[in-house]
């Protein structure tokens, strides 16, 4: 058979995938019913196989090979939009995931809770410490933010909380991700970034309270903290996922051990993505509030951090 | 004859096999275009960015605010949302000509995305993207370390250039002698080119044929007499 009669043999099966796969990609209402698309371009790939083995014109193999890219594309896609999906992921997939990697949570948790204590301890015991860790500026900025003084709790001057609300989206989250992509690093970029934020959190807490304005400090970062500290202990998890299956990727290959850890770690990504939305709108609509009074604030961050530990311990197991 | 394995070496098309045993050609973008890619999509956040900072001053802090929204925005999800939208890629990479697919040339899903382009904070390090173009240099399809581990790529989207390799009009003639199936192919494809190359050359290519096929026409019009061949030997008889 020459290539001629091959292409004029099979052309009007050829156009009739070409017009379907056209109209299914518009989402035309009136499109091809799926079995017959299916058919096809199994026909065509078909085609494709003969036309290369005979060595066929370029003009054919390559009209052959965009059809069957195209169907392929259409065929074998995953739709995995849609709001369903988005409710089982807060519902279920999430905290699954926290729960299937809680030995890197632990380890997380560690890298960032020692230095945490650690500083904290330090900078109570001296407070010149402090400078050891931040800048004398700095600590002007945070007595002046969480000292007595009339304005809101943790703000310089007149920020006002929109933008608060901005800078605490910008800085806080795109600091979780860098300790997520730090993970790519066989883990470590992951742990140094985790201790570094708990050595600067934990050295301006012990400052602060030996300074004597630990009622103002906590009962600001209490409820946000519910969100956001475990937010950023959950990135470095994931962080630490994509870097254990790095260093031990057991019967797979380093690259694909990667791949299926990091299909498993984005999930945790998600999830924590909404938990600092949450914390950086409580952090600069309520957290800074002076009208409300410290105890409610301790209450309602009691109630936080008993809601998120037991969303994570909870949610989503499967019912016996 | 070329070594295979060197051929193998400087091709850089990628095989995406389908269930169907076929397989797919995607051909890997590399550094340079991804920088023009990168560059112009830089150039559209920092307008974009400074146009809307215009209006958002008069809002005062609410404005700072929703600036600052906005350029987190820009910076972590607008890759996101345009490699998700019909065409799978940035306005800088559809300028260059680009796409991001999954590296079973399926089209890139939405966790995928997202863990490329959140791993750019990775290959970003230690500054101006070093790593990535590292990691693109040294591999074969030049994946950067976020289509790693998300398992994309970036490919020259398919170009339509319509019929090409057709051979150029001419009186078709059969060959002179039976011809392999090998040497049929051979002569298919030099008519597919003659319209490609200088004549000087399609007819030194032309006098290693002709003798074979059409000894007739050894002292005419070679280029003419070959690609009468070549139309035979497609169908028109």
């Amino acid at each position: 058979m020459t290539p001629l009669q091959f292409e004029a043999e099979h052309a009007a099966a050829w156009q009739e995938l070409d017009a379907a796969l056209a109209a299914r990609t518009r989402r035309k209402a009136a499109a091809t019913d799926r079995a017959r698309i299916a058919s096809l371009y199994r026909a065509a790939c078909e085609h494709l196989a003969v036309a290369e083995s005979r060595a066929y014109p370029v003009w054919l193999i390559e009209r052959l090979e965009s059809l069957t890219a195209r169907g392929h594309q259409l065929i074998y896609r995953q739709t995995d939009f849609g709001l369903d999906k988005l409710a089982r992921l807060f519902l279920v997939d999430f905290p699954a995931a926290v729960r299937a990697h809680r030995w890197h949570v632990l380890v997380a948790l560690i890298a960032f809770a020692a230095p945490l204590v650690v500083t904290g301890v330090l900078a109570w015991l001296d407070p010149g410490f402090i400078l050891s860790v931040h800048d004398a500026g700095m600590v002007d900025e945070y007595e002046q933010m969480y000292g007595n003084a009339a304005g809101p709790i943790g703000r310089r001057g007149a920020d006002s909380d929109w933008q608060m609300f901005g800078h605490y989206i910008a800085n806080n989250i795109g600091l979780a991700f860098q300790c997520f992509a730090g993970g790519l690093f066989f883990g470590v970029g992951s742990l140094f970034f985790l201790a570094v934020n708990g050595a600067l959190a934990g050295s301006v807490a012990g400052y602060l309270t030996r300074r004597g304005f630990g009622e103002n400090f906590y009962s600001f970062v209490v409820t946000h903290g519910a969100f956001e500290l475990t937010g950023i202990v959950l990135a470095g998890a994931a962080g630490l996922v994509l870097g254990h299956a790095l260093l031990a990727p057991g019967r797979s290959t380093r690259l694909a051990a990667l791949e299926h850890a990091a299909r498993g770690a984005i999930v945790i990504v998600y999830g924590i993505t909404a938990m600092f939305a949450i914390a950086a709108a409580l952090e600069a609509f309520w957290s800074s509030a002076r009208w409300v009074p410290a105890e409610v604030k301790f209450a309602v961050g009691a109630a936080c951090w008993l809601g998120v530990l037991a969303y994570f311990v909870f949610q989503g197991r499967a019912r016996r | 004859m070329p070594d295979a394995r060197l051929v193998a070496r400087l091709d850089t098309r990628y095989a995406a096999e389908t269930p169907e045993g076929i397989a797919l050609w995607l051909r890997p973008a590399g550094v340079v275009a991804r920088l023009y890619a990168y560059l112009a999509d830089f150039a559209i956040r920092l307008v974009f960015f400074s146009i809307c900072w215009l209006f958002l001053v008069f809002l005062g802090r609410l404005g700072v605010g929703l600036g600052l929204l906005l350029f987190f925005l820009l910076e972590w999800l607008y890759p996101v949302v345009f490699e998700l939208s019909p065409g799978a890629a940035t306005p800088g990479k559809r300028m260059v000509g680009l796409s991001v697919v999954m590296d079973t040339g399926l089209p890139v899903t939405p966790a995928a995305s997202l863990t490329r382009n959140l791993l750019r904070a990775a290959d970003f390090l230690p500054s101006f993207y070093a790593f990535a173009a590292l990691s693109m240099l040294w591999r074969h399809d030049f994946k950067r370390l976020g289509d790693l581990a998300a398992g994309t790529l970036v490919v020259h989207a398919p170009t339509s250039e319509g019929a090409r390799g057709a051979p150029p009009p001419a009186p078709a003639r059969p060959p002179a002698i039976p011809l392999s199936a090998r040497a049929q192919a051979a002569i298919v494809a030099w008519a597919g080119r003659v319209t490609r190359l200088t004549e000087a050359r399609a007819d030194e290519l032309a006098e290693i044929a002709v003798p074979v096929v059409a000894p007739q026409a050894m002292r005419g019009d070679r280029i003419r007499a070959l690609a009468g061949v070549a139309h035979w030997l497609l169908g028109r008889r």
